[in-house]
């Protein structure tokens, strides 16, 4: 999401929405340090033109970020889903512990898991509707 | 490690939310307590955070399709990161 927010395209209004509603304190949304890894991974690696800064900025508006703790670890390694990564897998772990139930991202791996429903941050209904919750 | 006790007294009701919360996370009343100083003291000022979101929304990057998003964090994540370095330095 916080890529996407960022990025030049149509797809983007309904994410920047959703970033204006955070910033301004109107939705109640928290990251992980796991996610703020992979923005600032893909920041770094210069193969995404355009996200100089994305990083530090989405730090400072969603800290404190949520962390990947023991607990989270232990959880992440009792999922079953045979699609997911590692990082994908602590991100899930994270909402779990947490008792998020609804993920924003475009990662369809997410979908089926229990207990945690996937927003897609480039469908404009599902993130407006989910501002509307 | 914990080392500072704080007493503090607590309405009947704030007293109901902690127990809640900390039943449907199963985790100490302690540990919600801690988790809720933790959000209020850590957090970016309204300020600071608004100016954030705008700054974000404001940024011009190009659009890159979710999967391949997903390849090059995989591509990256297996690259040493002193490739990387060399990279830039390079003229």
């Amino acid at each position: 999401m916080f890529v996407y927010a960022a990025t030049d395209t149509p797809f983007r209004d309904a994410c920047a929405r959703l970033m204006l509603a955070l910033g301004r304190g109107q939705v109640n949304g928290r990251t992980s340090s796991a996610v703020l890894e992979e923005v600032w991974h893909l920041e770094l690696s210069g193969r995404v033109r355009g996200l100089e800064g994305l990083a530090a900025r989405t730090h400072a508006l969603m800290r404190p970020v949520l962390l990947v703790t023991d607990e989270v670890i232990e959880r992440a390694f009792a999922i079953h889903a045979p699609r997911l990564g590692a990082n994908d897998r602590f991100h899930a772990a994270t909402c779990s512990v947490n008792a998020i139930t609804k993920i924003v991202t475009a990662d369809t791996d997410f979908d089926g898991l229990e207990g945690l429903d996937r927003v897609d941050p480039l469908d404009a209904v599902g993130v407006d509707r989910l501002l509307a919750e | 490690m914990f080392s500072e006790r704080l007493q503090i007294l607590v309405t009947r009701e704030q007293r109901r939310h902690l127990e809640e919360q900390a039943g449907r996370l199963g985790v100490s009343v302690g540990k919600v307590v801690r988790d809720a100083i933790d959000e209020t003291l850590g957090a970016a000022t309204p300020a600071a955070r608004l100016r954030a979101a705008e700054e974000i929304v404001a940024m011009e990057a190009v659009f890159v399709a979710p999967e391949e998003l997903e390849r090059i964090l995989e591509e990256e994540r297996e690259r040493p990161f002193s490739a990387l370095l060399d990279e830039r330095s390079a003229p």
